[in-house]
């Protein structure tokens, strides 16, 4: 397994059969090196002057030699005695970050989770925010369960270019896509798998994590039924060749899908949701599919409606669009669809309250401004037309 | 004409005149609108029955539109959209440069034509990749798309009219070849093909489905006019009630709509965030920049300067009449100015080949092509290309 913690793999001779050797100890030294560019990254000269400056205070010598004895452990790679004395030298010094650092770094890499988080949140509280510290503790939490807490501290970690090694963006990223997907954010976890497929990143979990997100199943992939994986893995992959731009192969794979799974909720969803940016006429063809699976399915026909309005057919648009804001009149996405659409067939004073609805909730929302600058336009307000224009063009840069 | 200005004056010299003028006005107009039913029914009907009588006439032969609209059909014959794309055995711009070659980076390219029939090979100096030229995208640039293993690819040199020469496919200069299939050409999307071919020509887009067994080279009348085929079908059996829709009927911004389904809207676009030089060759987006654009006036619409069934008219003086319609002293005549808008300005400087300062050459990155900017302006001295 291609995303087993780190932690699993850098004590030489953990209890691993899926791992070789050799294997391992190249995730140990990713990990090492993953610990100094964090500490390179994090820090830094700012806490080594803070360090100092305390040294001076708090018994220098006897710091100083735990502090000493503890890196020797950690470069030895004796990972029970350097966590004791990097533990003790906190108890020396508690406002030692870097010392946090390592504590929580090696807590973490000895699958010791709870005491990871808690050195973690010591480094955390003096450097509040500081992405390496953010990015372990998140994964730490994902380990022990606590899983909204590690999406806030990842999501935030990876906003912030805690992804900033190859092997920690692998890791990162894809926890951060199973956490998204069990919150159901199925969008951002798309965006991040879309991170694999570009960087021709292929691994089992991740088409099965790929295969949930796609299918809007708010599932971690360690809990997908063991009879299911197989079509997530399927719809993973699917998915995966046409975010690789491999389209005629990802065109194959769905139709396959589709046979095998004729009445499946959410594949041709899945499929619908890949083509629109690039593509809203064969989007169309798979939301419709959808729908006609699944009559119920409000994402589906607000999709649906939204598609067929970006696609200028604003008559068929219109009468999904109702269908939907009756029943989620919260719908931005459908408020602009069915906004948009009836005034362009006709309706500009229902349309115009819709899409100003919208700007109220989100005053630079350029779909919306699209719909302003068109309805001005064609009933011949050229100054307010030429506002919106500017508007969108300076949304659009 | 009575022109905008005028009639306002005279309507408010007197009241008693104003009243007197209105029974007048309505007095005219109801004979006006009297006789102008009388016309039309009789016209329609006698129209009705001329074309009736040309349906009934060609029986036997095979009905077109050509049966009914020789003129338009005989005109659009020659124009650039109907020339969108060229099958392999009929292209006349291969037919004229036989034997086109460059060197792009490490890899040569050679296009040769002979017998009509056109060839496209890349080498690297060890291997070479030859592939016949099937479809020819392009009146005057033109690039090609390419078969090999069951995928298409859009060929990486392109024909540049400017320079008789092949230089990069626009579009295609960030892309740097790892192997001859790259350097023969971009592995095309399954939507970027069925745009590819919607686009240039006709039937080979069937639903979500591309089907070139059935594609016929070019635009042809039903791409624009939907419902043709229908009518064409209903004529034959004496019903012309099913016409398609009048384009000279729709307003400016659906005429950019329907023209931007493949020159690309001014929506289009901004939802795709596209910047830079690259894009001025997209006129309906350009032309929805222009501060005189306005979506309920004719005179700012594509047809009002372009008939799609010609050539494009590259003379600048051509274009003045419409320019003027707007911008002419005292002639506004067509459409009433809202409340609040600002009269359209005069140029100070010229009454003629207006598009010559105010529609300026834009060339793309790579200096291969020009295009008119459709970003009606007042172009300032060494301003940079305004997105």
């Amino acid at each position: 397994m291609f995303f087993a913690p780190i932690s699993e793999n850098i004590i030489e001779g953990a209890s691993n059969s899926r791992h070789n050797r050799a294997e391992l100890r190249s995730r140990l030294g990713s990990a090492w090196s993953c610990v100094r560019l964090l500490v390179l990254a994090c820090v830094g000269v700012g806490l080594l002057a803070l360090e100092n400056a305390s040294l001076a205070q708090q018994g220098a010598a006897s710091f100083e030699d735990l502090a000493g004895r503890a890196a020797a452990a950690r470069d030895g790679g004796n990972l029970p005695l350097a966590i004791d004395l990097y533990g003790q030298a906190e108890q020396v010094k508690p406002d030692w970050a870097e010392g946090w650092f390592y504590l929580g770094m090696l807590q973490y890499s000895a699958n010791a989770y709870p005491a990871a988080i808690d050195a973690f949140n010591h480094l955390l509280a003096l450097q509040p925010g500081v992405p390496p510290g953010m990015a372990l503790r998140g994964l730490c939490e994902f380990e022990t369960g606590a899983y909204d807490d590690a999406l806030r501290d990842l999501e935030q970690a990876v906003a912030k270019g805690a992804a900033n090694e190859p092997r920690n963006e692998q890791i990162l990223r894809f926890h951060l896509a199973e956490l998204l997907t069990r919150n159901s954010r199925f969008q951002d976890a798309l965006a991040q798998y879309q991170f694999f497929a570009a960087k021709n990143i292929l691994d089992e979990d991740v088409l099965v994590g790929l295969g949930l997100a796609g299918m809007r199943v708010p599932l971690l992939t360690k809990d997908v039924p063991a009879g299911d994986r197989e079509m997530y893995k399927a719809a993973g992959a699917a998915g995966y060749a046409l975010l690789a731009e491999n389209t005629q192969e990802a065109d194959g794979l769905f139709a396959q899908l589709f046979t095998r799974y004729p009445t499946t909720p959410n594949l041709h969803f899945f499929y619908g949701f890949l083509l629109f940016p690039h593509t809203p006429e064969l989007a169309i063809e798979q939301f419709k599919s959808e729908v006609a699976i699944s009559p119920g399915n409000l994402e589906a026909h607000a999709m649906l409606a939204f598609t067929l309005m970006i696609a200028s057919r604003y008559a068929e648009a219109e009468p999904e669009a109702e269908l939907v804001l009756a029943k989620a009149p919260d719908m931005e996405m459908v408020q602009l669809a069915l906004g948009r659409s009836l005034a362009e067939i006709g309706d500009v004073k229902r349309g115009t309250e819709l899409l100003n609805q919208v700007l109220q909730a989100d005053p630079d929302n350029l779909e919306a401004h699209l719909g302003m600058a068109s309805i001005y336009s064609r009933t011949g307000r050229r100054e307010d037309a030429y506002r919106e224009h500017m508007v969108c063009r300076s949304l659009a840069k | 004409m009575l022109t905008v200005n005028t009639w306002f004056a005279a309507a408010w010299l007197s009241r008693a005149a104003w009243l007197g003028r209105w029974r007048l006005a309505v007095g005219c107009r109801a004979g006006a609108v009297l006789c102008l039913v009388c016309l039309l029914v009789s016209g329609a009907a006698g129209w009705g029955q001329a074309a009736k009588d040309t349906v009934a006439k060609s029986a036997g032969a095979a009905v077109t539109c050509a049966t009914c609209h020789a003129g338009v059909v005989a005109h659009y014959a020659h124009a650039p959209m109907r020339h969108a794309m060229e099958m392999g055995g009929a292209n006349p711009v291969l037919d004229k440069h036989p034997n086109l070659t460059a060197q792009v980076g490490g890899y040569s390219y050679s296009v040769q034509t002979k017998d009509g029939k056109s060839t496209y090979s890349v080498t690297n100096g060890t291997d070479t990749l030859t592939l016949p030229i099937q479809w020819m995208f392009g009146t005057h640039s033109q690039t090609w798309v390419l078969e090999q293993d069951g995928h298409l690819y859009e060929s990486y040199v392109t024909y540049f009219a400017r320079g008789e020469q092949l230089g990069i496919t626009p579009g295609d200069q960030r892309i740097t070849p790892h192997n001859l299939t790259e350097a023969m050409g971009r592995k095309l999307p399954i939507w970027e093909t069925q745009e590819c071919f919607k686009c240039h020509a006709s039937g080979a887009v069937d639903g979500a489905k591309l089907t070139l067994d059935t594609l016929r080279p070019g635009l042809d009348c039903e791409r624009c006019h939907v419902g043709a085929q229908q009518h064409m079908v209903d004529a034959e059996h004496d019903n012309f009630k099913t016409l398609p829709k009048s384009l000279k009927k729709m307003d400016a911004e659906n005429v950019s709509n329907l023209c931007g389904s493949c020159h690309r809207t001014w929506d289009t676009v901004m939802r795709n965030h596209w910047q830079g030089p690259a894009f001025v060759r997209f006129q309906p987006y350009r032309l929805e920049h222009s501060r005189c654009f306005i979506g309920n006036d004719p005179r700012i619409s594509c047809l009002a300067c372009h008939d799609p069934h010609q050539g494009v008219d590259h003379n600048d003086a051509v274009y003045d009449a419409k320019c003027l319609a707007c911008h002419g002293a005292g002639k506004v005549t067509v459409v009433a100015l809202p409340a609040g808008s600002v009269t359209p300005k005069i140029c100070p400087v010229s009454k003629d080949k207006c598009v010559s300062c105010h529609m300026p050459k834009v060339e793309l990155p790579g200096g291969q092509a020009v295009f008119t900017d459709h970003f009606i302006r007042v172009v300032k001295a060494g301003e940079a290309y305004p997105d």
